[in-house]
């Protein structure tokens, strides 16, 4: 996680006091407070339903399902987790039922991401001198690993990108995804294990070419 | 240790998730098996590769899509749902413990007229948003239910609500207008909230549907039928 993003996270996940303070504003009909839910936490939410489902342009759809979905269930809200990881476990259903309609569909649609968006603040946080071969062996990296995840089952695929890409500890992916501890940790086990051997060939071809 | 039993461990040693003596044996193990090793290795560069995996936003912020969304619905549903609740829950009330625990199917109707003949007729048309403004039942603004010589049209045949046709739609709702012909015939059908995209056979059955043809001052009228169709998944993701 790169060192300039620090402060974006921090203030993206406030803490249990604040989430409260933000549902209860929310819930007494706040205008304000909703879409200062939304702002706070879309980000996240994009990228998550992006590695999820390898397509930009779904995943901007489901994002704003998600935060329906979310104004919708305000009420429901009882602090038991933070409010990143209720929002987290929303989305993570709304893109299981999207990959289950894309499957009925017989349709697997996913468009190039674009691995550019971030990785040129990235490179610009990591030193401004990053030369275009670096760009370009960056981006090509993270389209082998995203093609990578997408070959995964989306139960592997879920775990990895909540504990791996958004960071979150055993615990909280526990309650993201509804099962316990013990279960995260052998899923996660065997989808470390499942990417290991989809990646030895590939990024090393990518690091060489 | 065995290397089956320590490569097992593996991924809980990297999140320093085991127990210290479980953890010391398996350090113990890769410190003296290059393959092992190796192959922890490995997974660290796994989880190096898709922690630096750029963030990606979004090419357009998302909040002014859902806040819109939010804007219309409210507007739309305070009147519809309101009347279409009550008529629901009061004409079967024996019906909702039956409903299959998985998928609700809710569908009311809310009837407006269009009259669509011109001439002393007056011409009335109620929107979905337009309930509130809508003088009292029965009055001379608001000549248009059955207490005023008009009938709310009625269906034929029951509308075809079987998984195939609601496949398209996710847990969202879909709010549809239907303009019935003079001759109980459906004119269009028109999306009026909700995702129209794969929504294809739940529209083709609406424009199936056929009606009894609905006469005001014995004139046939072409009328307007409102619907709400939502699916609502029962289950909770409350943690």
């Amino acid at each position: 996680m790169g060192v300039g993003e620090m402060p974006l996270e921090a203030q993206a996940f406030p803490g249990a006091s604040q989430d409260r303070e933000l549902v209860a504003s929310c819930r007494t009909g706040d205008p304000g407070a909703f879409a200062r839910l939304v702002r706070l936490h879309e980000g996240m939410v994009f990228n998550l339903a992006a590695r999820l489902l390898g397509d930009p342009e779904e995943a901007r759809d489901v994002a704003q399902e998600v935060f329906l979905q979310v104004y919708r269930m305000l009420g429901r809200f009882e602090a038991r987790s933070t409010l990143k990881t209720w929002i987290y476990r929303i989305a993570v259903n709304q893109c299981h039922n999207r990959r289950r309609f894309w499957h009925r569909r017989g349709r697997d649609r996913q468009e190039a991401l674009d691995e550019g968006v971030a990785g040129r603040a990235r490179g610009a946080a990591e030193g401004a001198g990053s030369s275009p071969f670096e760009e370009v062996r960056r981006r090509e990296r993270a389209r082998c690993v995203q093609a990578a995840l997408l070959e995964l089952s989306f139960e592997h695929r879920s775990v990895l990108v909540l504990r791996e890409v958004e960071g979150l500890t055993c615990g909280e992916v526990a309650r993201a995804l509804g099962v316990p501890e013990g279960t995260v940790k052998s899923r996660l086990s065997r989808a470390r294990e499942a990417m290991r051997l989809r990646l030895l060939g590939r990024v090393e071809e990518g690091q060489t070419s | 240790m065995t290397c089956a039993r320590v490569r097992r461990r593996l991924s809980e040693w990297l999140d320093a998730e085991l127990e210290p003596s479980v953890a010391h044996a398996v350090s113990s193990h890769l410190s003296e098996c290059a393959d092992c090793a190796r192959r922890a290795e490995e997974l660290r560069a796994v989880s190096g590769l898709l922690a630096g995996l750029p963030r990606l936003a979004a090419a357009e912020p998302v909040a002014p899509g859902v806040l819109e969304r939010l804007e219309i619905e409210a507007e739309e549903r305070r009147p519809a749902l309101a009347v279409l609740f009550r008529g629901f829950a009061a004409a079967r009330p024996f019906m909702l413990p039956s409903l299959a625990p998985a998928a609700l199917v809710l569908v009311g109707v809310l009837a407006g007229v269009l009259a669509l003949d011109p001439g002393p007729l007056p011409e009335v048309h109620l929107a979905p948003g337009a309930w509130s403004a809508v003088p009292a039942s029965g009055t001379e603004g608001n000549p248009l239910f059955p207490s005023d010589g008009i009938d709310l049209p009625r269906e034929m045949a029951a509308l075809d609500l079987s998984p195939e046709v609601l496949a398209g739609q996710g847990e969202g709702s879909v709010f549809v207008e239907t303009v019935v012909a003079r001759d109980g015939s459906v004119a269009g059908v028109t999306v009026l909230q909700g995702d129209a995209d794969g929504e294809a056979p739940l529209l083709e059955a609406l424009r199936q549907q056929r009606y009894t043809p609905v006469r005001y001052r014995g004139r046939p009228v072409a009328v307007s039928v409102y619907r709400l169709i939502s699916r609502m998944e029962v289950r909770s993701p409350r943690i």
